[in-house]
């Protein structure tokens, strides 16, 4: 090292780190937006198709629109007041028809309605967007939204069956991982199915060797991209791998035919038709809720996924365009000037900011950097009560303990019985939870219109004791050591320590208590290790349905073991019931089963938690905990 | 002096492989995968979702395409936050915590070596006491609470900084302070033994009968040999704030690597995980011999090879 580099050393570094200071310090500028909220979490996607919760639901309900909209029945004077939301006209749809039978809709939409590049939106972008939904490989969470649409859910999960039209995407894909565009589609009748030999009828060995099935097809003549179904074809054979034989083509999928099978139709520009299995009154629901939102398919097609999304190729059709993202900080939200109701969309710019940290939000909302924060600290929960500005309202969701039945003693019913009279929750929703949440005696939410719950036996010691010693274990004796499982979080420990002493000395058992980290508590929960587990459920939809088909016999959200036939009936025949009277009542049967046999403990329905400053107006309370950015205006 | 960068790079990439090895199976032997979710999906479902991803492949041939990737330098996609690649949102991520980290590491030097000199000059005076005093609460204090304090103090008390956030230099300011609070007192403390030692030495009592003045004596001869034990602390140091950066960042929801790492490591985000990781890794290895290079140039009796 010779002395001249030595000498100017100490000066190279000076200027170096003055150099890092000056970048370090250059900070463009951002005007700040008319509206900012915290959204809670940076959002998985913009998708509509692919995107799951409620952060992801706010930004969608800005960015998109959907058949119908779900607005307040009135204007909201005051944040306090609770005000129903309900599925209106208010979308792209301008008025639509149910058939007398319940299953046919009919929809006119807007000629108004435009995508944010000012295309006019047409009823083939509803049957595009949800064909997208359904493909097998969108892999969308919530496709079982369409599952109520005719053949919907065979084309979902790729079932065929000899007889059936199909349409079959060969490999020649612009990008083999890119569905959309797809590459060339042969359509036809499927002749027969050839299995490998010696595939098991076991379904998940069936789904691996699926890929070297052999579908022997008649292929139908197509022109003008019309397809001729009547007339002759020609016989070609496909397989998805092919090993050893030849087949004609490889192809990416063989599905049932979408135009010609799922009833989703698009009789003009203007009138979209859909044809349900079975009269679903709520719909409705499903469809101003933002899974079913249509997406620009020149967009999807041109950039692909997840291109499409950035804010610089993504064509929207709802009051809002996404100016710029950063991730894991804010997405920024303009006025769409193509939107068909611009002139009542109040505030021009929105930031929807992405704090995990509820006490920073807190501090956000405070130090007035937030306009609306909607997670606040639990553990001063009484103190922010008492503010002007906390706004609350009951909300469709409920905490509750699943049981595992298969884990004795939890396998008999008299115990779970016990265990549910010996918990006082009311003291847990005046003491642990404080934000005015009520006790749970049922599974369903109260405020669900023309439903009434059914109820489980409210707190009552002495009883409780009783049917323990009724089934065998009197005062706790005998009474294996049970185990609560919950996420690590500091109000679910609280909960379950409060929980194990009410068991403890009102049973005489003696309770563990496991808390893991989120993700491995999930995929316990998943694997059935556990016997009691804290668990928390939201309707998608304001219907006692949401609910309570969670607990059929292998229903992917049961996960209790517990299977009641009768049960799984009355849902099924409540799926199909055209009266609505009878429909409820059916549905209050089967609650009425899950109550008395308990695979559950209900402990309390949420309530809406949400810190909004007095500057906003149009904000209201409504169960579905959904407020839609378009109506809000500030002062 | 370029065999020792060759051998260092040759060191650097085996590093990184061992890294990458290691947590590619970690992350997946740990329970929970990045789509398990509270609403549990149909099996059909998943396994779309998964084949997209090429979970479903064997995990030897997962490792292999997806170091394959790696060298290449592409991270994939992120698995949580689908409209994005890893690329994209370390690219996004890093330059906010590197800001972070050029402020509270430029906070550190300048006012623990100030006060490391003002201590050693003026040493047992009520200057060193109080310094010394403040040197060892900022080590001791760990820095979310330092956090807490200089929010109560600065943000609802006196109002002079916002809560959180990012996006101007005034969000900056208290993160960086309680960033760097720690290390400006273990550097103050570094720099004061090393003044005191060098002040005791030949060279400077030659210096002073060179009839040089007190001042130049100091900052010229003295400054130089008492910096070298926080040259080599600049290494560690790095680490510190690299790691210290996780938890400021979810207190001042500042959006850098630090906040991609924790909720990727939750959600298990896998490929995300790996590639704050691998830059972490990367960053602490070429800091460590940045650091090795210059202490050979300030030091004379050091030679790099």
């Amino acid at each position: 090292m010779n002395a001249t580099t030595r000498r100017i050393f100490p000066y190279l570094m000076l200027l170096l780190i003055l150099t890092a200071l000056g970048w370090a310090v250059s900070f463009g500028t951002l005007p700040k937006a008319d509206f900012t909220f915290n959204n809670g979490t940076e959002i998985k996607t913009v998708d509509p198709a692919k995107a799951t919760g409620s952060p992801e639901g706010r930004i969608i309900n800005a960015l998109f629109e959907g058949l119908l909209r779900n607005l307040p029945e009135k204007e909201a004077t005051d944040p306090h007041q609770v005000i129903p939301l309900e599925p209106t006209t208010g979308g792209v749809a301008e008025s639509y028809q149910v058939s007398a039978d319940g299953t046919v809709y009919t929809f006119q939409l807007r000629s108004s309605a435009r995508w944010s590049n000012g295309d006019p939106m047409t009823a083939h972008d509803f049957v595009w967007s949800w064909q997208r939904m359904l493909h097998p490989e969108t892999g969308s969470e919530y496709s079982y939204q369409l599952h109520y649409v005719v053949n919907a859910k065979k084309y979902n999960m790729a079932e065929v069956q000899v007889g059936d039209r199909v349409e079959i995407e060969l490999k020649d894909r612009r990008d083999p991982l890119q569905a959309f565009p797809r590459g060339t589609l042969k359509r036809g009748l499927l002749k027969a199915i050839e299995k490998p030999k010696g595939s098991s009828p076991d379904d998940a060995e069936e789904a691996d060797s699926r890929e070297e099935w052999i579908y022997r097809v008649e292929v139908k003549p197509t022109s003008n991209g019309k397809v001729s179904w009547d007339a002759a074809g020609t016989l070609k054979t496909f397989s998805q791998q092919p090993t050893g034989t030849t087949v004609d083509h490889s192809c990416h999928h063989v599905l049932i035919d979408f135009d010609s099978n799922v009833e989703i139709r698009a009789i003009n520009d203007q009138t979209l038709v859909i044809k349900l299995n079975n009269p679903t009154p709520y719909f409705k629901q499903l469809l101003a809720f933002y899974p079913l939102y249509p997406v620009n398919r020149e967009c999807v097609e041109k950039y692909g996924a997840p291109n499409w999304t950035k804010p610089e190729n993504i064509v929207t059709n709802g009051p809002y365009r996404l100016e710029f993202r950063r991730i894991r900080d804010r997405l920024r939200l303009t006025r769409n000037p193509h939107y068909w109701d611009v002139k009542n969309v109040s505030l021009e710019t929105i930031d929807a900011l992405a704090i995990t940290s509820y006490t920073t939000s807190l501090n956000m909302y405070i130090n007035g950097q937030l306009d609306w924060s909607p997670t606040m600290p639990n553990t001063i929960m009484d103190l922010l009560r008492k503010r002007d500005d906390f706004v609350s309202a009951p909300f469709m969701a409920i905490y509750f303990y699943r049981i595992n039945v298969e884990r004795p003693p939890l396998d008999k019913k008299l115990v779970r019985r016990a265990l549910n009279l010996a918990i006082n929750k009311q003291l847990i929703c005046d003491q642990i939870t404080a934000a005015g949440q009520q006790p749970a005696r049922s599974f369903v939410p109260p405020q669900l219109q023309g439903y009434t719950g059914q109820q489980c036996g409210a707190h009552d010691v002495a009883r409780a004791r009783q049917l323990l010693a009724a089934a065998g274990y009197p005062n706790g004796k005998g009474f294996p050591k049970v185990q609560i499982l919950y996420n690590t979080s500091d109000s679910h420990q609280e909960i379950a320590e409060f929980i194990q002493q009410e068991w403890k000395e009102n049973l005489g058992i003696d309770i563990e208590l496991r808390n893991l980290e989120w993700a491995t508590f999930l995929d316990t929960l998943n694997q059935g290790d556990y016997s009691v587990s804290r668990s928390g459920w939201i309707g998608d939809y304001p219907d006692p349905n949401t609910f309570l088909d969670m607990f059929v016999t292998d229903g992917p959200n049961n996960q209790t073991n517990w299977s009641n036939s009768t049960y799984d009936e009355l849902i099924e025949a409540a799926k199909s019931e055209p009266d609505s009277t009878r429909r409820m009542e059916t549905l209050q049967q089967a609650e009425g089963i899950l109550m008395s046999e308990l695979p559950i403990l209900p402990i309390y329905f949420y309530v809406s938690t949400n810190l909004v400053s007095p500057r906003v107006k149009g904000f209201s309370g409504n169960i579905q905990d959904v407020h839609p950015l378009h109506i809000l205006r500030v002062e | 002096m370029s065999r020792f960068l060759l051998r260092r790079l040759g060191w650097m990439i085996l590093t990184i492989w061992v890294v990458y090895t290691v947590s590619f199976f970690l992350m997946r032997v740990v329970p929970g995968g990045p789509f398990d979710s509270e609403k549990v999906v149909a099996e059909a479902i998943k396994r779309n979702i998964e084949a997209r991803y090429q979970l479903d492949r064997p995990l030897v041939e997962q490792y292999f395409t997806h170091l394959w990737h790696t060298v290449q330098l592409d991270f994939g996609p992120s698995y949580k936050l689908e409209d994005y690649t890893v690329n994209e949102v370390l690219a996004q991520g890093f330059p906010i915590s590197a800001s972070l980290g050029i402020f509270a590491m430029v906070f550190a030097i300048t006012l623990g070596v100030t006060a490391g000199l003002v201590s050693a000059v003026a040493r047992d005076s009520f200057y060193d006491f109080s310094f010394m005093v403040m040197a060892t609460l900022g080590i001791a204090v760990p820095n979310f609470v330092l956090a807490s304090l200089a929010i109560v103090l600065l943000v609802f008390n006196w109002q002079i900084f916002p809560a959180a956030g990012w996006g101007e230099l005034r969000q900056v300011v208290l993160p960086a302070l309680c960033l760097g609070a720690p290390f400006a007192g273990y550097i103050a403390r570094l720099t004061r033994t090393g003044m005191l030692e060098v002040l005791g030495l030949d060279y400077i009592r030659t210096a002073y009968a060179k009839g040089l003045s007190h001042q130049r004596v100091v900052l010229r001869h003295g400054l130089r040999g008492a910096l070298l034990p926080v040259v080599s602390y600049l290494g560690p140091a790095t680490a510190g704030i690299l790691t210290g950066s996780l938890v400021l960042e979810q207190i001042f929801a500042l959006p850098g690597m630090g906040s991609h790492f924790i909720e990727a490591a939750t959600q298990r985000d896998y490929t995300l995980a790996m590639g704050v990781v691998l830059v972490y890794t990367f960053l602490l290895f070429v800091m460590n011999t940045l650091v090795d290079i210059s202490y050979g140039v300030i030091d004379p009796r050091v030679e790099v090879e």
